[in-house]
């Protein structure tokens, strides 16, 4: 494989506050040149640290989303049959049918094994899809090369793509899978990682502001019973909503009013519960 | 290198394989690891596969790389403790401090005396904080504050300083929360039991086979001839038995009944019935277990492919499930014990399952349920026990 290009090393990226751990975490990974398997709570970040990679690398960023149905070779390319079939039969293409390779369209594996420079591959919620495409593709990942059955073609990687792996499950992936990744678990942030990230953000963020929205959102983050926990994201999308709401003080937070629960609480039953916990902080 | 470390994350049970220390070695031979704090994220990373057993791992680095003993501090050790610190207080008052997070000025007018008592206390603040958990300052001779000489010099990223080593971090133990199993949400049950599905042609053909039109088309000389079939539809039945008998089994019941319901749109059909403790002549379609009886006999005449699971703790005096008239209900009078209703639906229905919210380890301790396992396949109630039911259920004999 052709790496002549002295290895670069990651250190973060505008919109993203990366902790030491992970930072040497990504740079081990990729040195190793193997997938890093990220896991974690929704909304820590996992999919955000491609976009940091890609972006702090000055790399393209491919994205391949999983999902229950898909089939290995659905990310590495498709054979366009049914646009041949209607060439052949109406001939208003400037294609030639009789050339296959026309038709053949590269799937996202594909499109960054064929880039010509290196790329950022995420490969999102690995565990929506079976076991047996998980093992599948990550024989695929680990030879860095692949058959076009239909026009008898390998399909050889450039470049070794960086590979980052998310997934959102509680119950670990099959072992041949694991051995072949690199493993890390996004904990959730502590509150003063958590102010750093808001001001990443938000740069002008009003300093009472944030200390009470983020002081509120782990207040919140304590309530029992609750099936989806108010993650980063949600604390971001409701200091959006905060902002953009000309009425809203910031005293009214620290008195125990919250407005727009329904952006930190997704869940019908979740949310009703919040309500419940929330109505007592005003006693 | 670091060979013993590797044996003994083997040994505390983490699955850690040769491939994966291998590749940490080349890891080391590259250069990428310079310190420390290095070595125990990539470490981590590389060998330890999931975050269930991070915690495990901090305890194992801090033990080999700091001297920390794997076991509960005692009074005695932690006096011990206390008297290092105070030898390495009078030696550098200044570091101690810092390393503590202790204000030098306010403590240096105490008496040594004081100071003991001083660093008793905070000792045990720290041991009562970490939940007895390993000894966060090593003992022997060793200097209390030696994680100060892993400082990291490593790179600072997002303008954040870390300021804590590696050793004083993996003390710190902080996914001891990840080591135990996490409460399972309704979704991931429900996933789970997705897989119990028995797919056959049902309903309108109004789905493409793509396969068989490409073949009947170049069949039909390139005239485009679409093959239609019918969906495929799941006709596996379910009865589901659930004891809701006892104050035990009452948190189990909501979740179960729930993730059941998830899954319904995925089964033809779908009966719950309710018993307590175990199953004598009648079974219940109603909760209270009042209006709606059903005999037990009938099973016989149902589908014997239906899947049959029972919820229960299967815990209950010896005599319930054994004695001929075991019910502890009184109008609940059969001639026939208990054992014997259900082996005869173990025999009925040849994938059935028992689920059980007691954890695997606690089986044993319960006579009952020894029984009962011998001839009714038992699952934990757990993402795996879930999983292993699916399967067995699912199984072709």
């Amino acid at each position: 494989m052709p790496d002549d290009e002295t290895p670069r090393r990651f250190t973060g990226a505008a919109k993203y506050v990366l902790d030491e751990e992970l930072a040497n975490i990504v740079n081990i990974t990729m040195a190793l040149e193997m997938p890093l398997l990220l896991k974690g709570e929704p909304g820590t970040g996992k999919t955000m640290l491609a976009h940091a990679i890609a972006e702090n690398l000055t790399m393209p960023l491919i994205v391949l989303n999983v999902k229950s149905s898909m089939k290995l070779i659905d990310a590495l390319y498709q054979y366009d049959t049914l646009t041949r079939l209607n060439d052949s039969r109406f001939r208003d293409s400037s294609r030639d049918v009789s050339k296959i390779e026309d038709y053949i369209k590269m799937g996202k594996i594909g499109q960054a094994f064929v880039s010509p420079e290196r790329v950022v591959l995420l490969i999102d919620e690995i565990d929506k899809a079976d076991t047996d495409f998980q093992d599948d593709m990550l024989d695929v990942l680990d030879q860095m090369e692949f058959d076009i059955l239909e026009i008898d073609r390998t399909i050889k990687a450039n470049y070794r793509p960086v590979i980052v792996i998310t997934s959102n499950a509680k119950k670990d992936l099959s072992d041949p899978f694991l051995g072949r990744c690199n493993f890390h678990h996004i904990a959730f942030p502590e509150p003063d990682l958590m102010r750093e990230i808001v001001q990443v953000h938000f740069p002008n963020i009003d300093r009472d502001l944030l200390d009470a929205a983020v002081n509120t959102f782990y207040r919140l983050r304590e309530f029992k019973e609750v099936e989806k926990k108010p993650a980063t994201r949600e604390l971001i999308n409701w200091i959006r909503a905060l902002h953009a709401d000309p009425d809203f003080r910031t005293k009214e937070l620290v008195k125990g009013d919250i407005p727009y629960l329904g952006v930190l609480f997704k869940k019908s039953p979740d949310f009703a519960l919040a309500q419940r916990y929330v109505s007592r902080f005003r006693l | 290198m670091f060979t013993e470390f590797f044996y003994t994350l083997r040994k505390v049970g983490i699955p850690v394989n040769p491939t994966a220390f291998l590749r940490l070695q080349r890891a080391l031979s590259m250069g990428l690891i310079n310190s420390v704090d290095d070595f125990y994220t990539s470490a981590r990373a590389v060998l330890v596969k999931s975050e269930r057993y991070f915690d495990l791992f901090d305890q194992v680095f801090a033990h080999h790389f700091e001297g920390v003993e794997l076991t509960d501090p005692t009074g005695v050790e932690l006096a011990e403790a206390a008297r290092a610190l105070l030898d390495a207080w009078l030696k550098d008052p200044q570091a101690l401090a810092d390393a503590l997070g202790i204000d030098e000025e306010s403590l240096s007018k105490l008496s040594p005396e004081e100071l003991i008592d001083y660093f008793l206390e905070r000792l045990k603040e720290q041991t009562e904080a970490h939940h007895g958990g390993s000894k966060w300052i090593g003992t022997g001779g060793t200097s209390p504050v030696g994680h100060s000489g892993y400082h990291p010099g490593g790179m600072r990223v997002g303008g954040r300083s870390m300021g804590k080593s590696a050793v004083k971090v993996a003390l710190d133990r902080r996914y001891r929360d990840y080591s135990h199993e996490a409460p399972l949400t309704r979704h991931h049950m429900g996933e789970a039991l997705k897989r119990l599905r028995n797919m056959v042609p049902m309903g309108p053909k109004d789905q493409v086979n793509i396969d068989k039109t490409i073949y009947e088309t170049m069949k039909n000389g390139g005239e485009i001839e679409i093959v239609f079939d019918r969906r495929l539809k799941d006709r596996l039945k379910v009865i589901l038995a659930i004891d809701n008998g006892g104050w035990s089994m009452d948190p189990y019941i909501d979740i179960v009944q729930s993730l059941f319901d998830y899954a319904r749109g995925q089964f033809k059909d779908l009966k719950t019935y309710f018993f307590h403790n175990t199953i004598y002549d009648y079974v219940w379609e109603d909760p209270p277990r009042r209006s709606k009886p059903f005999r037990v006999d009938e099973f016989a005449r149902l589908d014997p492919e239906t899947r049959f699971v029972i919820v229960g703790d299967a815990s209950m005096a010896p005599y319930e499930l054994m004695a001929t008239d075991g019910s502890i209900h009184i109008e609940e009078r059969s001639g026939r014990p208990s054992i014997e209703r259900l082996r005869s639906i173990a025999d009925t229905f040849r994938h059935c399952a028992w689920l059980n919210p007691k954890s695997e380890m606690e089986w044993p301790y319960t006579r009952t349920i020894t029984v009962i396992r011998e001839f009714f396949p038992m699952f934990e109630i757990t993402l795996d026990g879930l999983e292993k039911m699916v399967t067995h259920l699912m199984s072709k004999n």
